[in-house]
C-alpha cells in the first residue's frame, strides 16, 4: 500500500501539468481547453489550501498556489473539505484513475452542501467550463496516479 | 497559350486605370472589388498558437457585430453590399434574437472538440450485462435517441430566418446539429451494439418535443429546447457515471455531456443577453417555460425512461426499491435545482413562478440560489 500524496503540496499539482503536457496523446484526442479554475481545499483549523489551474490550448500552462478568497476570480473553482479531496485522491492513486463517484463529475454532482467538493463560481459563462471542459480536467487530475508512481 | 508568370509587386496602392472595361463576353466590368469596395482594407489579424480563430478575425469593424443589420441578405458582414440585394426573408433581425456573448467562442470549442462515436468508443470492450441491466440501458438509450434530433431540427427550422449578419450564432447552432447527429448515434449504437435491441416509445416524450418544435418565437423556442429541454439531458449525461454499467458507457456519456454543456451555454447567454437588452422578452420567455415545465414534469416521470434509469440507479431490478428508485428521486431533484440555477444564471430567476412542485421535489429556493 503507498502512503498517501501530499495533496497540499504544489508541485503536485505542477508535476501533474507536466505529466498532462509530456503525453498530449491521453488528451488531445479531447481537443482543445480554455479554462482557469481553482482548486480549495479547506482545513477545519482554517489556513485553507488553493491551487489555480490555467488550461490553453492543448496544455495545461500554469499552477500556481492563491489565497482560497481568490478562487471566485477563476471561472470556477471546485470547494471541499481536504479528507474529501484527499480521499479522491487516493482512488486515483489507488485505481489509475478516479473509479466509481470519485471522479470530479460525480463528486460535483452529488455534492449537497460544504461537506462536499461543490462546483461554485460567479460567473454564468464560467460554471459552464466544469462541463464543457469535464474529460479535460479528469485526465489532468488522474494523471495524480502516473506522478505519485514516478515520485 | 503562353502563360506569363505573374511579376510579384509590393502591396503599395496600385491605380488601375487601364483595365479592360468589358470582359471577353462583353459583360460590363467596373472592377470595383480591386479600386473602390468600401472594405477595412489592410486588416491583418494576429494569429494564435493554435491557428487562426473566429476571434482572433473578429477585428476593427469585421468583429462588430450590429444591434440591427442594415440588410437582409446573404452578404458577409464588413463586405461592401450592393443596396439591390434580394431580402432572404428573415425574420429574427435583431441581435437580441439570437445573440450570446459566447457565441463565438462556443463555435471554435465545438469545432476543437469533436469526436467520433464510431472510432472513439470502445465498442469492442462491451461487456456480457445481465439481462435486466441490458434492458435498462437499450431503454434509456432508445428514449435518447428519440429526443436528441429535436435539438438539431429546432435549430435547422428557424437558422434559415436568421439574419446572416449574426453569422457565428448560425455557425455554432450547425455544430449543434452535428452534435445531436453524433448523440442521435451513439445511443442508437449502444442500443444495437450488445445484443439488445430499441425498446419503448411513447406519447410522453413526444409531447415534449412537439412543445419545443411549435414554439411561437425563437425565444421562446431557445427557452424550451436549450434552457429546460438539453439543460434537463446534460444532467442526465452528467449522471452517466452513475448509472454506466461498463467503462464504455461511461465513455459515450461524459463526451456527450461536454457537447450538450455547450448547448446549454449558448442558451443560458442567449437568454441572459436577450433579457439585459429587452426586458419585455423575459415575459414571453416565462409563458413559454409555465407550459414547458409541465410537459418537462411529464416527460420526467415517463414510466420506461424513468424506470429503467432507477434500475441503472440501483444496479438491477431487485434493488430498484431499495436503492434505484431512491436514487433516482434524489437525481431529480438535482435536475430540477440545477434547472432553476440555470434559469437565474440566465437572468430569469424562476423560483416563484415555477410550476414544478417543489414541495414534492423536496427543493429548498435557498439550495436553488446558492448553486
Ligand atoms: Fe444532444
Ligand atoms: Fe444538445
Amino acid at each position: 500500500m503507498t502512503s498517501k500524496i501530499d495533496i497540499t503540496d504544489l508541485s503536485l499539482y505542477r508535476a501533474m501539468a507536466e505529466e498532462l503536457n509530456a503525453h498530449p496523446e491521453t488528451f488531445t484526442v479531447l481537443g482543445e481547453a480554455d479554462m482557469v479554475l481553482a482548486l480549495v481545499m479547506r482545513r477545519d483549523e482554517g489556513s485553507d489550501f488553493a491551487v489555480r489551474i490555467r488550461f490553453e490550448g492543448l496544455r495545461c500552462e500554469a499552477v500556481d498556489e492563491v489565497d482560497a478568497s481568490e478562487a471566485p476570480l477563476a471561472d470556477y473553482f471546485l470547494d471541499g473539505p481536504l479528507a474529501k479531496w484527499q480521499a479522491m485522491f487516493d482512488d486515483i492513486v489507488a485505481n489509475g484513475a478516479a473509479s466509481g463517484r470519485q471522479t470530479i463529475n460525480s463528486l460535483a454532482l452529488l455534492a449537497t452542501n460544504a461537506g462536499d467538493v461543490r462546483l461554485r463560481g460567479d460567473d454564468p459563462m464560467g460554471v459552464d467550463k466544469f462541463s464543457r471542459f469535464n474529460q479535460t480536467l479528469q485526465e489532468y487530475l488522474d494523471g495524480a496516479a502516473r506522478v505519485a508512481v514516478t515520485a | 497559350m503562353t502563360v506569363t508568370e505573374p511579376v510579384p509587386t509590393s502591396r503599395e496602392h496600385r491605380s488601375y486605370d487601364s483595365l479592360p472595361s468589358a470582359s471577353p463576353l462583353g459583360a460590363p466590368l467596373d472592377w470595383k472589388w480591386l479600386k473602390g469596395a468600401k472594405s477595412e482594407w489592410g486588416v491583418r489579424p494576429k494569429i494564435g498558437p493554435r491557428g487562426l480563430t473566429m476571434l482572433d478575425i473578429a477585428t476593427g469593424s469585421y468583429g462588430e457585430v450590429p444591434e440591427h443589420p442594415p440588410h437582409r441578405s446573404m452578404a458577409p458582414r464588413g463586405a461592401d453590399v450592393d443596396p439591390d440585394t434580394p431580402d432572404m426573408g428573415y425574420i429574427l433581425n435583431n441581435k437580441t434574437d439570437v445573440w450570446a456573448e459566447n457565441v463565438t467562442e462556443l463555435y471554435e470549442e465545438a469545432v476543437a472538440r469533436q469526436w467520433s462515436a464510431t472510432r472513439d468508443i470502445p465498442w469492442a470492450e462491451l461487456p456480457e450485462l445481465p439481462d435486466d441491466i441490458e434492458h435498462a440501458m437499450c431503454q434509456v438509450c432508445t428514449t435518447l435517441t428519440e429526443v436528441e434530433m429535436i435539438a438539431a431540427d429546432l435549430p435547422a427550422k428557424w437558422m434559415w430566418r436568421m439574419n446572416h449578419d449574426f453569422l457565428e450564432a448560425k455557425m455554432f447552432l450547425c455544430t449543434q446539429i452535428m452534435d445531436e447527429a453524433r448523440h442521435a448515434e451513439v445511443f442508437r449504437k449502444r442500443a444495437l451494439a450488445n445484443g439488445g435491441g430499441l425498446l419503448m416509445s411513447r406519447g410522453s416524450s413526444e409531447g415534449l418535443l412537439r412543445t419545443i418544435l411549435e414554439a411561437k418565437t425563437y425565444h421562446q423556442a431557445t427557452a424550451l429546447m436549450h434552457l429546460l429541454g438539453e439543460g434537463f439531458i446534460l444532467d442526465i449525461f452528467r449522471m452517466g457515471e452513475l448509472i454506466a454499467p461498463s467503462p464504455v458507457e461511461k465513455r459515450m456519456f461524459r463526451m456527450a455531456m461536454q457537447d450538450e454543456a455547450r448547448h446549454v451555454a449558448y442558451g443560458t447567454m442567449h437568454i441572459r443577453y436577450a433579457i439585459e437588452h429587452d426586458p419585455d422578452i423575459a415575459e414571453e420567455i416565462h409563458e413559454a417555460l409555465d407550459h414547458g415545465e409541465v410537459v418537462l414534469t411529464q416527460f420526467g416521470t415517463n414510466q420506461d425512461f424513468g424506470s429503467a434509469l432507477a434500475v441503472l440507479l440501483g444496479g438491477g431490478v431487485d434493488f430498484i426499491e431499495d436503492r434505484g428508485f431512491p436514487l433516482q428521486a434524489e437525481m431529480q431533484r438535482k435536475q430540477f435545482t440545477s434547472y432553476l440555477a440555470r434559469c437565474e444564471r440566465a437572468g430569469i430567476s424562476r423560483l416563484h413562478r415555477t410550476k414544478l412542485p417543489l414541495d414534492v421535489l423536496g427543493i429548498d429556493p435557498a439550495t436553488v440560489l446558492a448553486n
